[in-house]
């Protein structure tokens, strides 16, 4: 994804769509069974064409696990590139075969009724399980009045459930194009406190902000107060050298007194920062003195690879690739939802500071 | 113990705290079932249900995946709360969004109470939607007049036509176990302080009975209960010559397989991951810090 050269968002051709999850299930590594599902699934598509009640359409919903493929979609490069001509921003490289089947369905119901989709899309949140939610959230790109469904994308970003909060917040353009600053702010504030990785919130760097800026820098603070780390990703959140002199000073004295810790990986996203804010020459430095670990990143933010995605390589480490029904299945104590958990002794019950 | 792993099929988590799922699968425990039943107190409307049920499907699902605890459920309307049947109505017309979910193990925990008319009505209605659907049946028995409440539910699921392979009744005793063994269902035991059994009673039915239709759990819930019950009552049995395989059959196998009828088991996953884990745990000691498991003594009666 470059970070600048988008083309303006447009609402996917649904039908088009439709034959790309089709598609994408169908040649999915789990399809043993294809068709067991292929037989469930025209019967369920046919009976949402002809207009289901809501209650028939949340069970379908829920059936769906018995029928789709188990574990990960795990797309081509060309169903990829299709995905993202079909919806810039739209990158479906994590979703499960389930999530491409249930969203599938999303799909059908939107194209047959597409006025009372809203209040049909809100039953099924009221009764669905956790991967349900995921597949729901991951639908809202694709649907006609996107913007109906704003209020209900902000509220995606309030759950504590870490796997639902990736779905609705990472690899979609709809925050961007539809999230007040409200809940813009907030989608990548709670990125970094549920160690979310930021760098695939779509449109990040084209949305940051001085108001996100402040905040992230608010947070920083808080952490050293408490004896904690700083987040590696809250770099990113530092944007580019055209905020006020204060501004950029404040930024300038928080990065130095990051590079001056001993958090490597924050560290380098510190480095990451001030390619942002263009300081060359602070840049050449660290790269003349910072050895093998640090100079190269320094390198690099010299050259311009200072955009979101170079903060890819300071994010948490995913969990295990989706091997089941759920995202969850793969995460054992390492995807622990509040970050520092990890670091505490599971062994030792003295009082610790966990983070 | 230090090979064990521990599936505690009926666990009602949403009572319970981090810390107990911390112990828990330091224990061993791999996976669990948490089995719908009422709060301690009545609820007052239907509402409450359905947040209920959407958060053993939900919020609790995620949380146990944190603890690397695999967590099904049971969904059903309990006993108690089918007295009052303008409420029961309302439940029992939502529920069918939420028993045909993913992770969907059972219908449960269902039964009787005090075994009236309206119990009896809701009990029904539930095994015939178990038979329609093909699920398994997990029942509670009731805490008086617990012997006669067991044969009832027994006797009513077989005229509704339920595979004994898939009816576990739960919360035996000394008592009941005969019948049920005689009707060739699932005897489950509840190790649990005071009203159930106790760790020491439970090995010594192991050893009269034999494991092959026994399952074992805590039924952990909001009162004063143990969410350690299966891996202690394993240990004891182990102790007091207890064959490991029996052991198994009791705390994990026997769990798997009647649950297992529901489909929504993943076999493999619970039989890779969770036990490489759990060897690696023990074996290089990296995250005990060289402690046993921990897993003190046997549930007091």
């Amino acid at each position: 994804m470059s970070s600048t050269d988008m083309p303006p968002l447009t609402a996917p051709d649904l039908q088009k769509l439709s034959a790309w999850l089709d598609a994408a299930v169908a040649a999915c590594p789990g399809s043993g069974h294809a068709a067991k599902y292929a037989a469930w699934s025209e019967g369920v598509l046919a009976g949402l064409a002809a207009g289901a009640s809501d209650g028939q359409f949340c069970q379908a919903l829920s059936a769906a696990s018995r029928y789709a493929p188990k574990g990960a979609l795990a797309p081509s490069p060309q169903l990829v590139a299709d995905a993202e001509d079909l919806l810039a921003g739209w990158n479906p490289s994590r979703w499960t075969a389930l999530e491409a089947a249930r969203v599938r369905l999303i799909v059908e119901r939107a194209k047959a009724d597409p006025e009372s989709l809203l209040s049909a899309l809100e039953e099924a949140f009221r009764y669905a399980d956790e991967g349900e939610l995921c597949a729901l959230y991951r639908s809202l790109q694709f649907l006609p009045g996107p913007e109906r469904f704003a209020v209900r994308s902000a509220e995606g970003c309030r759950t504590n459930m870490k796997t639902v909060f990736e779905a609705n917040g990472m690899d979609t353009p709809f925050p961007e194009a539809h999230f007040d600053d409200v809940a813009w702010h907030q989608l990548c504030m709670k990125s970094l406190f549920v160690e979310a990785p930021l760098w695939r919130v779509v449109g990040f760097d084209r949305r940051v902000d001085e108001e996100l800026a402040r905040m992230a820098l608010d947070l920083a603070d808080e952490r050293r107060s408490a004896g904690r780390r700083v987040f590696p990703e809250l770099w990113m959140c530092m944007g580019s050298a055209e905020s006020g002199l204060e501004a950029t000073k404040r930024k300038l004295a928080a990065i130095e007194k990051e590079l001056s810790g001993d958090d490597e990986l924050s560290r380098k996203g510190a480095i990451l920062a001030l390619g942002r804010l263009g300081q060359t020459e602070r840049l050449e430095e660290i790269q003349a003195d910072g050895g093998t670990y640090f100079g190269p990143i320094a390198g690099w933010a010299l050259m311009g690879r200072h955009d979101q995605t170079a903060f890819a390589s300071i994010s948490p480490p995913e969990g295990a690739e989706p091997q089941t029904r759920e995202h969850e299945e793969g995460r054992a104590q390492g995807a622990l939802l509040f970050p520092g958990d990890t670091d505490s002794d599971p062994a030792t019950d003295t009082p610790g500071n966990p983070s | 113990m230090s090979s064990f792993r521990f599936f505690d099929p009926h666990a009602h988590m949403t009572s319970r705290t981090t810390d107990d799922y911390e112990r828990m699968a330091k224990a061993g425990v791999r996976a669990l079932i948490e089995p719908a039943f009422w709060l301690g107190q009545p609820r007052t409307n239907v509402g409450s249900f359905v947040d209920y049920f959407s958060s053993l499907v939900g919020w609790e699902r995620f949380r146990a995946s944190q603890f690397g605890i695999q967590h099904f459920c049971a969904i059903g309307l309990n006993s108690k709360e089918a007295n009052n049947e303008g409420l029961a109505k309302d439940v029992l017309e939502i529920l069918p969004r939420f028993a045909l979910k993913e992770g969907v193990v059972a219908i449960g925990e269902i039964g009787y109470d005090e075994i009236t008319p309206a119990e009896e009505r809701a009990y029904q209605w539930q095994l015939e939607f178990a038979r329609e659907h093909d699920m398994v049946v997990m029942v509670h028995s009731p805490h008086r007049d617990k012997k006669r409440g067991i044969i009832r539910s027994i006797d009513v699921a077989k005229e509704v036509g339920i595979d004994m392979e898939k009816l576990v009744i739960d919360h035996n005793n000394e008592e009941t176990v005969k019948s049920v063994l005689d009707a060739g269902a699932w005897a489950a035991f509840t190790i649990y302080p005071n009203t159930k059994m106790g760790s020491q009673r439970m090995v010594d039915l192991t050893k009269q009975y034999g494991a092959d239709r026994f399952i074992v759990d805590s039924s952990c819930d909001w009162g004063v209960s143990d969410p350690l019950s299966v891996p202690k009552t394993a240990k004891m049995m182990l102790e007091q010559g207890v064959p490991a395989d029996a052991v198994e059959k009791t705390t994990w196998k026997n769990a798997v397989t009647a649950y297992g009828h529901s489909g929504q088991i993943d076999f493999e996953l619970l039989d890779a991951k969770p036990v490489i884990d759990q060897r690696q745990l023990f074996m290089e000691n990296s995250v005990l810090r060289g402690q046993e498991a921990q897993v003190d003594e046997g549930v007091p009666n």
